[in-house]
């Protein structure tokens, strides 16, 4: 896919994320930027804990009541060309915001859907919320519906439990579509359906994101499904953006060694590679994270100054930033790795 | 997927057969839903009754027996007075054999009638119960109404505000409410806002109208029942609200926590629509079939606040049965509870299906 790098949608700087737990604050995101292009999309990976979903919630303000968000802003540009930072917005504003500018599909979707509701209701409950008619909220819904490849006038008589899991995605997919949102933030969308359905989903999205040209945010710990899917690839650990940039770059020219311990251990990327290596240990506590860089105590390239003083994120060619000390070691294994791998 | 799949052949001409047979029809009747709900009731009523049957003439004396200690103590009779006297009152023989009194009752119910009152000469079950039943069904019907709905709106609030201090205040006194039996509650009532502030005259509340007014549709004589319903419903809703409260409170609580309503809240859908169209329905639900019950003991009455207010309920004639031994107007009474709380229940299904798809019942055919 091409996008438009001179028209950005979303700019996030410097955001951060603590919840307030009994244990303590959990910085569960850091010092967060990126921008996201019109048409772009992005792909954020990672193992599980490292603050994917909140860094997500965090764009629509919708965390628990337990979480501080702070940051210099998430600055979106609406369609006419006027900005607006989401931290600053009333309750009001921020209801009108969303799903109308940003829609999201959440993890575990199989009951992101009331049970009780049919479909159609909940296509002209969020229609009303945003002032369109049903009439209108009707007519886009069978359109998304058979964008996504269901049976449109069916679907939209269905209650959820009448619905596979892999159609209930569908619908969430279309209904996030129905307020034509610049953006759509899709957390783990394949995670938990068949590898038929994974398919599927994939295919839709591509086609739709061709005809109706939004930005996806896109959280997936599924490599295969990111390197397939994205434009740009942002790897995250233990709440920071650790390495991003253009995703043949950061998958065939890793330069932070995260990422390419993520490669090694996922399947079906390095095959072709010796061995599958998992990546030992897990993710750090967030609560008293290590100092320095916060993968020292997992990582096979780690010197000294590693554990004592956190690497600074810089940006190399072709916008591809990354915050390693061992950044020539880890491009250099990789592009080995890689050739071997790539056909 | 929504295609009708081609009828095979003979299929086809199953269907355009004429009139289906008696056998077929009999067997649809039998398959269908409201029949075997219906059946199932019927045969609750029947065993109910007759456990009750039995059991009311394992409690200890008789209606001749409690007569005979009556009238030796109130009017210095002797034992064999007093027997005479009792037989002469009372048409009851203490020592028909029970099989037999049972085949009597069942052959007088099927006829739809409930036979005579033992210890209230001349006056028909039936006519105790037509006479009774229309205060407590008004009296604790709009009782429980106000305490169901109340109790959820309270609940509801209390979750979805949890951790304010309406919650914290709500909570504490739901839970202080729901730990103290009616006659406790009563009692603290009278003592309190009738003995010592005088808030009401409690002599004026006893009874359920005022019997210097002329019965009739007029706004006075309907002032009066609902000035006398007062204290019952309001002892009723107390001892009842509390539980109401608190479970629609934990209900709502684990409501909140469930993916669509993150989601809901994420499309932008306003707060008030959540709350009633997401939360509120989704969390009652579990709630329905224990107001099913309670709906069906409706017409029990509430025996010790009608007692206490000397209102003219069924309870209370249930109260004045047991005490005399009163076999056939409890066996009555018991048996009007019997069919409410099974059909208030078979109610409850229909209702419960109505407001969750989940458990739609399909009537006739199976679901597909
Ligand atoms: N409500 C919460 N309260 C406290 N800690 C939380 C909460 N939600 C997530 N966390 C913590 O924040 C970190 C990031 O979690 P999350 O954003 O869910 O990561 P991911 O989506 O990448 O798996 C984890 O360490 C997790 O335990
Ligand atoms: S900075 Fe050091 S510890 Fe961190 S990833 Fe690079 S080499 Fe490993
Ligand atoms: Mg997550």
């Amino acid at each position: 896919m091409t996008y438009d790098r001179n028209h950005v949608v979303l700019s996030v700087r410097d955001l951060s994320v603590t919840y307030q737990a009994e244990r303590g604050r959990v910085r569960a995101a850091s010092h967060v930027s990126f921008d996201l292009h019109a048409g772009e999309t992005l792909a954020l990976i990672g193992e599980s804990g490292c603050g994917k979903t909140t860094l997500n919630l965090a764009l629509i303000r919708q965390l628990p009541k337990t979480a501080r968000t702070s940051g210099d802003g998430v600055i979106y540009t609406y369609r006419d060309g006027r900005q607006a930072d989401i931290l600053k917005f009333s309750d009001r504003e921020m209801r009108r915001y969303l799903w109308s500018e940003c829609s999201m599909v959440f993890q575990g979707a199989l009951n992101s859907l009331n049970p009780i509701i049919r479909v159609s209701d909940m296509v002209y409950d969020t229609a009303k919320a945003h002032g369109i008619g049903r009439d209108e909220a009707h007519k886009r819904a069978l359109r998304l519906l058979e964008q996504v490849r269901l049976d449109p006038a069916r679907v939209m008589r269905s209650y959820p439990h009448e619905l596979s899991g892999g159609m209930r995605q569908r619908v969430l997919l279309a209904v996030s579509l129905l307020l034509r949102p610049q953006i759509v933030i899709m957390d783990e969308p394949t995670t938990a359906v068949d590898i038929l359905t994974q398919r599927s989903i994939l295919d839709v999205l591509k086609q739709l994101r061709e005809e109706l040209n939004f930005s996806v945010i896109f959280i997936s710990h599924d490599l295969a499904v990111a390197a397939e899917i994205a434009d740009t690839v942002a790897t995250m650990y233990a709440g920071e953006i650790v390495e991003i940039g253009p995703v043949n770059e950061v998958f065939y020219r890793s330069r932070h060694a995260y990422t390419l311990s993520l490669l090694n251990a996922a399947p079906r990327l390095s095959a072709g590679a010796e061995t599958l290596e998992s990546i030992p240990g897990k993710p750090p506590d967030l609560i008293d994270p290590p100092s320095g860089c916060k993968f020292h105590e997992r990582c096979a390239f780690a010197r000294e100054v590693c554990s004592q003083t956190p690497p600074p994120l810089i940006t190399y060619d072709d916008e591809h930033q990354a915050s390693c000390y061992e950044t020539e070691r880890v491009l250099a294994q990789s592009e080995v790795t890689r050739k071997v791998a790539a056909p | 997927m929504s295609a009708i799949p081609a009828d095979p052949p003979h299929a086809t001409k199953a269907h355009a057969d004429a009139a289906p047979t008696l056998g077929q029809r009999l067997r649809r009747i039998t398959r269908s839903y409201l029949f075997r709900v219906l059946l199932s009731g019927l045969i609750t009523i029947w065993a109910v009754t007759t456990f009750t049957f039995v059991l009311i003439r394992q409690m200890p004396g008789n209606p001749v027996d409690i007569k005979i200690d009556q009238m030796m103590q109130t009017q210095n009779l002797t034992y064999e007075e007093a027997l005479r006297a009792a037989a002469t009152l009372f048409n009851f023989d203490p020592d028909r054999p029970i099989l037999l009194q049972y085949t009597d009752f069942w052959s007088d119910l099927l006829r739809g009638d409930l036979g005579a009152s033992i210890t209230r000469t001349g006056v028909s079950v039936s006519s105790i119960i037509l006479r009774y039943l229309p205060w407590t069904l008004f009296c604790v019907g709009l009782s429980l109404l106000v305490s169901f709905s109340l109790g959820i709106l309270i609940g509801l609030a209390m979750g979805y505000w949890r951790g304010s201090w309406f919650d914290n205040l709500m909570t504490t006194i739901a839970s202080i409410l729901s730990g103290l039996p009616d006659y406790i509650i009563g009692l603290l009532i009278i003592v309190i806002f009738g003995v010592q502030l005088r808030w009401f005259d409690i002599g004026s509340v006893r009874g359920g109208v005022d019997p210097t007014i002329e019965a009739g549709f007029t706004l006075e004589y309907i002032g009066s029942i609902i000035s006398f319903a007062t204290m019952p419903v309001l002892i009723y809703v107390l001892s009842t609200i509390g539980t109401w409260i608190l479970s629609m409170k934990s209900s709502t609580l684990s409501t909140l926590g469930e993916d669509y309503i993150a989601v809901a809240k994420a499309r932008g859908l306003s707060e008030q629509r959540i709350l009633m169209g997401y939360i509120g329905r989704n969390a009652m639900l579990p709630l329905i079939t224990r107001l099913a019950i309670s709906v069906g003991l409706v017409v029990s009455g509430t025996v010790i606040i009608e007692e206490m207010f000397q209102y003219p309920g069924l309870g209370r004639n249930l109260f004045i049965a047991i005490a005399g031994r009163d076999y056939t107007t409890m066996q009555g009474i018991f048996l009007v509870i019997t069919i409410a709380v099974v059909f208030s229940n078979i109610f409850a299904d229909f209702v419960i299906g109505w407001l969750d798809p989940r458990v739609r019942v399909a009537d006739g055919e199976t679901a597909q």
